[in-house]
């Protein structure tokens, strides 16, 4: 039996990158059919209406709306999303802090192939929905610490509000990341990586093994410890002592 | 194929790889580019007259992705610089590094129609 079609709209008011992904489609994804296009997130609504896609290609910064604005106006989103960005794009800190998937401008045939190869291999993709429903309540919630990482570890998909994560610690090629209740999950990405997603939300890499968040800070010792809500000291790095103080304004 | 190509603004190799030396492909790629990068300059140009900074930045952010695709050389250190400056960079300063990038665009339209009027 023939392998059933991975059915896709583009959605990006570039009309190069519909050249661009029409190409490359009809070149070098036979298993993907190119439904639609769209150049403007109104007729994208319109496409996706339309056509019910397996998979959609959205441009994060369209003219008349975002991307997430656009998914926001829809009343249920049974598809999967691949982001299109640039490198330079605020929004791609948002793509990474809630694991949705994305590819960046102009867009690289290799790298198409292996977002093609994310979404068949992807079993679960009812969590890859829920994910960009968690992304559209995140980008809704202004108090930052009441927002919602979404994380991997080697079994399961992790979900953890900022304020409860107390600090995180480097282990080797993952990290812990230490909760409130004294409790604490591995997760797969380094401490840089981690750094990436959480400098700009209230955490400080004060010591290459570890990073803090503000709200569980109590006080910074003379000794150079930081003490935290639940008791721990942690160490300040002698040289981040000033950029600390700076930072949580002691 | 055999495309000649005076590359005095525009590096050829990812434009000829992502159309795999097929001329329509080709062709398609370059009649875009003429269709919407003036579009796009003059709204840069409105938006200078007008100080209109968002704006600015917008279309440069637009017009980033197309100017690597196209290979246009040069011009990554002003994307960049527009996208991360655009609110904070005085203004004679602005209009210098846009009528400079405009200056460039202008001569990459003109090579793009050459490269059009003789090879297709």
């Amino acid at each position: 039996m023939a392998q059933q079609k991975i059915r896709c709209i583009v959605i990006d008011d570039d009309l190069f990158i519909h050249d661009l992904m029409e190409d490359k489609f009809d070149r070098h994804f036979p298993d993907v059919e190119l439904l639609a296009m769209a150049s403007s997130g109104a007729e994208g609504l319109e496409k996706i209406k339309a056509h019910q896609p397996d998979l959609v290609f959205l441009d994060v910064e369209m003219s008349d709306m975002t991307g997430f604005e656009m998914l926001a106006q829809l009343e249920a989103i049974r598809f999967q999303t691949i982001f299109i960005t640039t490198y330079s794009h605020y929004a791609i800190e948002a793509i990474r802090f809630n694991a949705l998937d994305y590819l960046v401008k102009p867009i690289k045939l290799n790298e198409l192939k292996q977002a093609v190869r994310r979404y068949k291999n992807n079993i679960e993709k009812f969590k890859v929905l829920d994910r960009v429903q968690q992304a559209l309540i995140n980008l809704k919630t202004k108090k930052v610490s009441d927002q919602t990482l979404v994380l991997q570890t080697h079994e399961k998909e992790l979900r953890i509000t900022l304020k409860n994560i107390t600090y995180l610690e480097a282990a080797r090629n993952y990290s812990y990341i230490h909760l409130s209740g004294n409790k604490k999950n591995l997760c797969t990405k380094t401490l840089s990586n981690l750094e990436g997603l959480l400098k700009d939300k209230g955490f400080f890499r004060c010591h290459k093994s570890f990073m803090v968040n503000r709200i569980h800070i109590l006080s910074l010792e003379k000794n150079n410890m930081i003490v935290l809500s639940n008791g721990t000291e942690i160490p300040l790095a002698r040289r981040k002592r000033d950029a600390f103080k700076e930072w949580f304004d002691v | 194929m055999e495309i000649k190509w005076q590359g005095t603004y525009i590096d050829p190799e990812n434009l000829i790889e992502i159309s795999h030396g097929d001329k329509r492909r080709l062709l398609k790629y370059l009649n875009r580019f003429q269709e919407l990068i003036p579009e796009r300059i003059a709204v840069l140009e409105e938006s200078l007259k007008v100080n209109d900074r968002k704006m600015i930045r917008q279309i440069v952010h637009k017009m980033g992705p197309q100017l690597q695709f196209f290979g246009v050389k040069d011009t990554a250190p002003f994307v960049r610089r527009l996208e991360f400056e655009y609110e904070t960079i005085p203004y004679d300063q602005l209009k210098v590094l846009i009528e400079s990038f405009l200056k460039k665009m202008d001569a990459v339209q003109q090579e793009v129609a050459m490269i059009i009027k003789s090879n297709f």
